[in-house]
């Protein structure tokens, strides 16, 4: 092996007094870094175009949003939109869109984490009998559209009364219907070490105390990713919303963005766009702050899976 | 006392009665006190705007009907009828709707809403022309609320600073192609002369009726053939492609304003009650309505459709309330006061007097009234998957503009989607 090597090692040294490759190779580097930069630059702008497209817009009067009008900043500069954005619909202040949208959207990471985590538990270490039937039957969930059940969905929940309630919208996540993360919390599990739980059990922990006081505090990262996805989900929920509620006050914000534009009538694309923006800062911001956690549980459990 | 053994046999026949006699109890249409009232869901479509003025309209209906009170929710017009479709599955339509005419035959041949024949609306006031069009095989399913009518738009602005004579209305198609042309012409491309008019099949429609052609017969197939629609698309074939006719392209890109709304056409063919959203779009001052192109100046072909309808749950348990309700939202002149004309020129004799009109809404009223005398039987409910058609015309209409498929090959594939349309909904 050191034959080989020595060679290749030596040929640079030997050719050095010739042209100084050294130096020659920084400047290589330095055009080829200049050279990915731009291209990657060029292309955050490309993706991003449609984001900065929005948020010129919002500060653009309805008339010149769209159309023949493809410059991207206006000389009409004003905050008009999101004055009107603000004013509220029908009578219903864009606060209220706000908060109904936050109360689903806790709700929602509230109940998927609770739920999720108890029934990945029990697919992960509590052998029951029929747990391999049962786990392939909530993955079989995973396969049915959601377009499939809504009608006997809604059947069910009109006949109880449950419609025009948060009911609907909120009960599947407290019962961990949402089979993606009660699979992507097995799978995590399954990668923690049996030992753990079965130093507890000598120890003298039951379920409860090994799932609490084990089993959470190690699942963290699996946690956060669930947070973030359910989150943003239930956020940017438009269907559930539609169909379930019927009082506007109760109405979430992508609800109340669809009602700045009528075809039939008149259309305020600007209000519309200064609504969405402010609806993008919860989601940004909820982002923000859990970046470094998503990325982090996306990667374990890629590499571990 | 109940016994162990018998316990279980006592719960049933206990919940079997009980659904026994709720079942019984339904068919009584219930009714409410000022003390006790009974409480009815309306919903509609519609922006802030038609929210508010609906708020108002409701407000005031709660304080002459103290026994009633109406519970209002909205949401967006695509949304809306996924959330219909929903409920009608799940037996949960609300008790009064607003409607439009190209849902109606669909819900009502299902018997999911109310004929309204049956409870005591007012329909005096009303147009005799316009009543049918809410009516399918005997029964009345939809009270018309409001009217539109087919015209075209322009922008007397622009026309002047090109050195264009406004028109007057009375043209032939070939006069309104030369109108075209000479915009598309004159600004040298900087504003197009329109969209394709026989893209629309409204003015397909229309151009039908001026041939006294019937769009569909009355058991629901298609009353004109394969000549009569090539001939209509015949009649842009010279302008396609030229500056007097939008580009498909640029119209793709101006979605979802429409070209004349994005202020780059000069004329579109559309109903009148767009109005204040073209306004809006294109920032312009003032917009001009002008009756459709024909080649008999006699007949227009024109006609008054309900621009909305309000219908009723067949499944109501507020016959009585539900059509009071109706009936005030239809024939109070202070609800036309409210609304004026953002639901359409208002379609009842009582309400349309009632009602004081200004600016935009006087200019189409103005224009209804101009064209009374040209004014025809308002069609019949449209066929069961109308929409579909109605986008497939559209598709293929644009394809022809893109350059893509010859007239006959366009008329072809038409007639294969619509009769296949209208083959699996017979």
């Amino acid at each position: 092996m050191t034959t080989i090597a020595t060679p290749t090692q030596s040929a640079p040294d030997a050719k050095a007094p010739d042209y100084n490759p050294k130096s020659d190779s920084v400047v290589a580097k330095r055009v080829r870094s200049t050279i990915f930069h731009i291209v990657a630059l060029a292309l955050v702008a490309v993706v991003l175009y449609p984001a900065l497209w929005m948020m010129a817009s919002s500060f653009k009067p309805n008339s010149e949003i769209g159309g023949s009008n493809t410059s991207l900043w206006s000389a009409n500069f004003s905050f008009d939109n999101f004055v009107t954005a603000m004013d509220g619909i029908g009578g219903v202040s864009t606060m209220q869109f706000f908060t109904n949208s936050l109360i689903l959207a806790i709700g929602a990471v509230v109940g998927t984490i609770l739920s999720a985590s108890v029934s990945a538990y029990a697919f992960a270490r509590i052998n029951f009998p029929g747990r391999n039937i049962f786990f392939g039957m909530m993955i079989a969930t995973l396969l049915l559209p959601f377009h499939v059940v809504i009608i006997p969905q809604y059947i069910i929940f009109q006949q109880m009364g449950l419609v025009d309630t948060y009911v609907p919208l909120l009960l599947g996540k407290f019962l961990a219907a949402d089979a993606f993360f009660v699979f992507l919390m097995v799978q995590f599990m399954r990668n923690l070490p049996a030992e753990l739980d079965e130093a507890a059990r000598i120890d003298g922990a039951g379920h409860v105390r090994i799932f609490s006081s084990i089993m959470l505090p190690l699942m963290k990262p699996a946690l956060i990713s669930t947070s973030i996805f359910s989150f943003i989900w239930s956020w940017n929920d438009f269907l559930g919303p539609l169909l379930y509620l019927n009082t506007p006050e109760k109405y979430p914000l992508p609800l109340a963005l669809r009602l700045f534009v009528d075809q039939t009538q008149s259309s305020d694309y600007g209000a519309m766009i200064a609504m969405s923006m402010l609806a993008l800062l919860p989601v940004l911001v909820f982002f923000l702050i859990f970046q470094r956690y998503i990325v982090e549980g996306v990667s374990t459990q890629g590499l571990k899976g | 006392m109940i016994s162990r053994r018998n316990f279980l046999t006592t719960i049933a026949v206990g919940t079997v009665s009980a659904a026994v006699m709720a079942g019984c109890g339904q068919p009584a249409a219930k009714t409410g006190t000022a003390e006790n009232p009974v409480t009815i869901n309306y919903t509609w479509w519609g922006n802030d705007d038609r929210a508010e003025r609906t708020r108002k309209a409701i407000a005031l209906f709660e304080s002459k009907n103290p026994d009633i009170k109406v519970n209002g929710n909205f949401t967006d017009f695509a949304g809306y009828w996924q959330k219909r479709a929903t409920e009608a599955a799940g037996g949960g339509l609300p008790d009064v709707m607003q409607w439009d005419l190209s849902y109606l035959r669909d819900y009502g041949q299902r018997n999911q809403l109310l004929d309204l024949s049956t409870v005591k609306i007012d329909t005096s006031n009303f147009d005799k022309s316009l009543l049918p069009s809410g009516q399918i095989r005997g029964k009345t399913y939809g009270i018309p609320t409001s009217t539109n009518a087919f015209a075209v738009y322009y922008d007397p602005a622009k026309l002047a600073s090109l050195g264009i004579v406004e028109p007057d209305g009375t043209w032939t198609y070939k006069e309104f192609n030369a109108f075209m042309t000479e915009v598309g012409t004159k600004s040298n491309g900087a504003l197009y002369g329109g969209g394709d008019y026989t893209s629309v099949w409204w003015m397909f429609n229309i151009w039908l009726r001026q041939n006294n052609i019937e769009a569909f017969t009355e058991d629901g197939k298609l009353g004109f053939t394969k000549d009569d629609l090539k001939k209509w698309w015949n009649l842009t074939a010279d302008l396609r492609g030229t500056p007097a006719i939008i580009p498909e392209e640029r119209v793709a890109q101006l979605t979802p304003k429409s070209p004349f709304g994005a202020n780059a056409a000069a004329t579109e063919v559309t109903w009148d009650n767009f109005m204040a959203g073209y306004l809006k779009d294109s920032g312009a001052k003032e917009l001009k309505l002008v009756p459709v192109p024909s080649d008999d100046p006699a007949n227009l072909g024109l006609f008054l459709k309900p621009s909305m309808l309000m219908v009723a749950s067949a499944k109501t348990q507020y016959k009585d309330a539900a059509a009071r309700f109706i009936d005030f939202m239809v024939n109070d002149p202070e609800v036309g006061q409210i609304f004026k004309t953002s639901r359409g020129v208002p379609a009842s004799k009582t309400q349309r007097d009632g009602t004081t009109f200004e600016g935009t809404d006087k200019s189409v009223v103005d224009y209804e009234k101009s064209i009374e005398k040209y004014l025809k039987d308002a069609p019949e409910p449209p066929i069961v998957g109308f929409g579909t058609l109605e986008a497939s015309f559209k598709r293929i209409s644009s394809e022809l503009n893109y350059g893509k498929v010859s007239i006959d090959g366009a008329v072809d594939a038409w007639f294969k989607e619509a009769e296949d349309l209208i083959k699996q909904n017979a």
